[in-house]
């Protein structure tokens, strides 16, 4: 483990993004700790060494490098163009973090300009972008926005000169094996095909109509919560899937069927096993699973 | 001679351009260079897929998008015939989840950017704390996920009402939560209870405040921003809640506002690109926000406040600051008052059966937020947004200035200028969009 003394130093750029990753990292509950970590060179709204000109003259470099937003070549900071300034900075780093689903894959804004934005890694689901084929250099925290706790895990693995392991669209294995599924409050609902009878219920599963993609979504939402408290499912919102190269798909509030089965099925499960199954869990009929949960008003 | 400064530590980036006597700016304009996209992203899709994708204009104050989205779906099913019921319940969650998010944004606002940079126009004592903003902020937002079910960018408000259901043991949750932001506030911030903050009727009031916000209001009148920054002294609110009232404002005098009289034009801006667009209310620029606010709910203390300082700068930063306060309180009422025994939602007909326009209001931290849009059997035709800060950070020339470049006119020299534009609390990415 390298000594504590010594600080890796952070800087932290925005391509086209919405700001959502800053403000979602300064939902860490250990934020102090971590920035005591890392001698923050740049960073948009955080105290920090440099103010945006200076960091924008690519004089130094950095140990780390966080990118949040959507990579448009063209786009400049303080005058200079993203592609100089990734250029620089990522060539300079030990290790670079595209921090939300619009640095990791392009998310909503390579949706608005299809052609010229992309991740920093990836377009889409390929490998495209200014660091492409830099696997395990480039850390893709995707989600819209980060979760904070899943930067934290990053940060706090290089500061203690951890590595991360990465799946095959670089993201860590550790917050992204697990499905959004995964710990959702709503799973029993989910093995006995029992779907929510409407939004604004806590009784039923948002698969089966209502566009949840948690079994298709790698993220671990539902095991760390947001906010420290709760997720989309735990207040009855489906899961939009924004960890996934795909974000944003279209019609995110309804499940596309098939003669009244989901077109998609769960990750790694086969459709046919998965109809049959379907078909034997529908025939119980679980009085529990009829009733409301809690009737305190 | 044309000076630029780049103005940073706001949310995204902005380009000032001065024009100098001396020391003394003699004129500015404003450039805002990043452009996004947003409004084309979502024609073609399903009206109910903007209410995930709006909250991504802003990373700050993605619900406010949130809402401006649901309550420009719920007019237009009015408007075709079908009008949304929405109970009570649904109403004050909504209320309540908004009031969260303006909450964090000002804590983050004082701390963050205000503080430090008083700092750097010199005055002393200021003990600036910048990760107390994002204590607090934290603290906010958790309340809010507990409905919400996370922050940033929750997409739990949809026609009809909200998708959670919550039961007293998220209610007593939040309280408890909300118990301890409030604690902070008063030790931390206010330096005083908040039902005491509450009952001030006179600037004099803060006098004895051994506190962030004493330190701040004593730095505010040392640094002369009492006698800075002033704008047109007019003032527009238009979103409808339960902490403001729709007016526009002449000084302190209240006059009926109608959002039909709202219109855009491009920014001017000679030295750079800008991607901003001007707002007014008829052919003139009105300021909008918190200070706004408070005028128009007619708030003791700060119609005192504007009484002996006016428009300042001074004025406009303690409004958004007591608003803290003011929506503190709001939140604890929102929270007693919950009403859990409505349903969350009442499903309106298929959107499918909509072909209409609608428009949707709300108030967000900075000011008005206004999305209309156009339907054609439930598919978006026609999506456009004005954000508060267009109205406040809008650049135009010389004999017409928006409120803050006329708000910068007359500052002693550039870097006081810089300070008098984030007194907006100024916000690129809502700017541009
Ligand atoms: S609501 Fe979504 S995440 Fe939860 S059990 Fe159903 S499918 Fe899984
Ligand atoms: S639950 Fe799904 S949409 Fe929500 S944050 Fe997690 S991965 Fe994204």
């Amino acid at each position: 483990m390298p000594s504590r003394l010594y600080k890796p130093t952070l800087i932290w750029l925005q391509g086209v993004t919405c700001n959502g990753n800053t403000h979602s990292f300064l939902n860490l509950p250990y934020l102090p700790q971590l920035l005591e970590r890392f001698e923050v060179l740049y960073h948009p709204l955080l105290p920090c060494t440099q103010s945006l000109a200076e960091t924008a003259h690519c004089k130094r470099g950095c140990d780390v490098l966080v990118f949040e937003g959507a990579f448009d070549p063209e786009m400049e900071r303080a005058g200079t163009t993203l592609k100089q300034l990734v250029g620089h900075y990522a060539g300079e780093a030990g290790h670079v973090i595209a921090a939300g689903s619009c640095a990791s894959f392009g998310g909503i804004f390579k949706a608005s300009a299809p052609n010229r934005n992309s991740g920093l890694a990836f377009a889409g689901e390929q490998p495209d972008g200014p660091l492409r084929g830099r696997v395990g250099k480039v850390i893709n925290l995707s989600g819209c926005p980060v979760h904070p706790e899943w930067l934290g895990y990053a940060l706090m693995s290089i500061a203690d000169g951890r590595p991360v392991a990465v799946d095959q669209l670089g993201r860590p294995t550790a917050l992204y094996r697990h499905m959004a599924h995964d710990g959702c409050l709503r799973n029993e609902y989910f093995e006995w095909k029992v779907d929510v009878e409407q939004f604004g219920r806590k009784e039923g599963c948002l698969f089966y109509e209502h566009g949840c993609r948690g079994p298709l979504t790698h993220a671990s939402c539902n095991r760390t919560l947001w906010n420290g408290v709760s997720s989309k499912m735990r207040v009855g919102t489906p899961c939009f899937g924004c960890t996934e190269p795909d974000f944003p798909r279209r019609n995110l509030f309804e499940t596309k069927t098939n003669m009244s089965i989901p077109e998609e099925v769960p990750v790694g499960v086969s459709k046919r096993a998965y109809l049959t199954m379907t078909g034997i869990a529908k025939s119980f009929k679980i009085k529990r699973l009829e009733e409301r949960l809690i009737d305190d008003d | 001679m044309m000076t630029k400064a780049l103005i940073e530590h706001i949310e995204g980036e902005a380009s000032l351009y001065f024009d100098t006597r001396g020391d003394k700016v003699t004129w500015a304009e404003i450039a805002f260079p990043h452009f996004r996209g947003m409004e084309r992203m979502l024609e073609g899709r399903k009206a109910t897929d903007a209410l995930v994708l709006t909250p991504r204009v802003c990373g700050i104050c993605g619900h406010a998008h949130l809402m401006a989205t649901v309550r420009a779906i719920e007019a237009a099913y009015a408007e075709a015939g079908h009008p949304v019921e929405l109970t009570r319940k649904a109403q004050s969650l909504r209320e309540l989840t908004l009031v969260l998010e303006m909450i964090q944004n000002h804590f983050k606002w004082l701390y963050l950017v205000i503080l430090p940079e008083l700092e750097k126009l010199g005055v002393e004592g200021l003990a600036p704390a910048p990760l107390k903003g994002a204590f607090a902020a934290a603290q906010a937002t958790k309340i809010l996920a507990l409905f919400a079910g996370q922050w940033p960018h929750s997409s739990y408000m949809i026609p009809g009402g909200v998708t959670c259901d919550p039961t007293h043991l998220e209610r007593i949750q939040a309280a408890g939560l909300l118990d301890e932001l409030i604690a902070f506030f008063e030790k931390e911030t206010a330096g005083i209870d908040l039902d005491t903050l509450l009952t001030f009727a006179s600037c004099r009031e803060f006098n004895p405040l051994q506190s962030d916000l004493g330190r701040l209001e004593k730095g505010l009148i040392a640094a002369g921003m009492h006698k800075k920054g002033m704008a047109y002294d007019r003032f527009v609110v238009l979103g409808e809640h339960g902490f403001t009232v729709r007016a526009r404002l002449k000084h302190t005098r209240p006059m009926k506002a109608d959002a039909s009289q709202v219109a855009t034009e491009a920014a001017v801006c000679r030295d750079e690109t800008s991607y901003a667009r001007n707002v007014r209310y008829g052919k003139h620029f009105y300021e909008v926000g918190p200070l706004a606010r408070a005028i128009s709910a007619d708030n003791a203390l700060i119609k005192n406040m504007h009484r002996r300082y006016k428009d300042s700068v001074y004025t406009r930063v303690m409004a958004r600051v007591y608003e803290t306060a003011l929506l503190l309180q709001r939140a604890r009422k929102l929270l007693e008052h919950l009403e859990l025994s409505e349903p969350s939602y009442i499903p309106p007909v298929p959107l499918e059966r909509i072909t209409a326009a609608g428009e949707g209001i709300v108030e967000a931290p900075r000011g008005p937020l206004i999305h209309r849009m156009r339907l054609e059997r439930g598919i978006v035709a026609d999506y456009s947004i004005i954000t508060p800060t267009q109205w406040n950070l809008g650049s135009s020339v010389m004999s017409d200035p928006a409120p803050a470049q006329k708000a910068m006119v007359g500052a002693a020299d550039i870097a006081e200028a810089t300070f008098i534009f984030r007194s907006f609390d100024v916000c690129s990415v809502c700017t541009t969009h």
